[in-house]
């Protein structure tokens, strides 16, 4: 992540340096507008017969229209400012946008290597079910009771022995509670959600018709 | 001999009040405007009348391009039309 970091900054700066580059050029080369009047004041100087008042009129003329052309060039300044500001910006939110994505595949394929992911369990009480990622499981009055335990003590980042599970599922003190009564909630949980786990993501019941598999074809080999 | 003297003196004089003109081009910038014009200058050289020109030319706000030659007042006529408002006026 900090190299990926990296990354975006030389890029950033990669982009904002050759914009400003391209430019600083195109503002330099730009013609002045007093690169006509020049010309024209050259062309005066150079023609010794270029003397009467009507020619000389005629190359003030020309040299007019070319002043007059020097607030068009203003207009094309702003413009390629403008322009390029836009291009900086796009190309900025490409390469953020490139990186993220770079990313956020690294991490699908991460999730898909671990396979199911967790990112929501709500315990409802009343209905008697877990919601894991929006999928119902049904629970029985034990079983609810002591995932609800385990919750409560993954809130506040404790391990629970088997016994300290007995204790708060029955109410005695940890003293009178048997190691192996808790590990058996823990047992019957696991097999109560890890049924319907399985039953849910790999081996699927369609009714009245029979099992499938809800995997993939081509995620599928055997040797 | 007095009158021969003074003749004499006159004569050497005489160069020296020579009328001399010089017909030259001058700018003005912001906007650009353009003159070609004749006038009078103290010396028959075009390097000296080229100096004395930028400096009265530049006291009326024009720049002087160039000198483009030096003449005696027979050559004052011929210009005359071609440097219309601007003839002896600097």
């Amino acid at each position: 992540m900090r190299a990926g970091n990296r990354v975006v900054a030389f890029g950033i700066a990669a982009i904002v340096l050759i914009l400003l580059a391209a430019a600083v050029f195109l503002f330099l080369n730009l013609p002045d507008a007093n690169a006509f009047n020049t010309r024209v004041e050259r062309l005066f100087v150079e023609n010794d017969n270029l003397t009467t008042g009507a020619e000389i009129k005629l190359l003030e003329i020309l040299a007019q229209s070319g002043t007059s052309f020097s607030e068009v060039l203003a207009s094309y300044r702003s413009v390629i400012f403008v322009l390029l500001v836009f291009a900086t910006a796009l190309l900025i939110a490409s390469l953020v946008f490139l990186v993220t994505i770079v990313a956020l595949n690294r991490r699908i394929s991460a999730i898909q290597r671990a396979g199911i992911q967790v990112s929501s369990m709500l315990i409802s009480r009343e209905a008697r079910a877990v919601y894991i990622n929006d999928m119902e499981f049904q629970l029985t009055e034990a079983a609810l009771e002591t995932l609800a335990v385990l919750a409560e003590a993954r809130m506040d980042d404790e391990v629970l022995t088997g016994a300290q599970i007995e204790a708060v599922v029955s109410g005695r003190s940890e003293a009178d509670c048997d190691e192996a009564a808790g590990a058996t909630r823990v047992k019957r949980l696991r097999d109560a959600l890890g049924n319907q786990l399985v039953s849910e993501l790999l081996v699927k019941t369609i009714a009245r018709r029979g099992y499938v598999l809800a995997v993939g074809k081509d995620a599928l080999r055997m040797i | 001999m007095r009158s021969l003297a003074l003749a004499f003196g006159l004569l050497l004089a005489l160069p020296a009040h020579a009328e001399c003109y010089a017909d030259y081009k001058a700018k003005q910038d912001d906007p650009l405007r353009l003159h070609y014009g004749v006038a009078q200058v103290s010396a028959c050289d075009k390097a000296a009348a080229e100096a004395e020109l930028a400096g009265r030319l530049a006291a009326a706000g024009w720049t002087l391009l160039n000198v483009l030659s030096v003449f005696g007042p027979e050559g004052l006529e011929e210009r005359k039309a071609s440097a219309a408002e601007y003839f002896l006026r600097f």
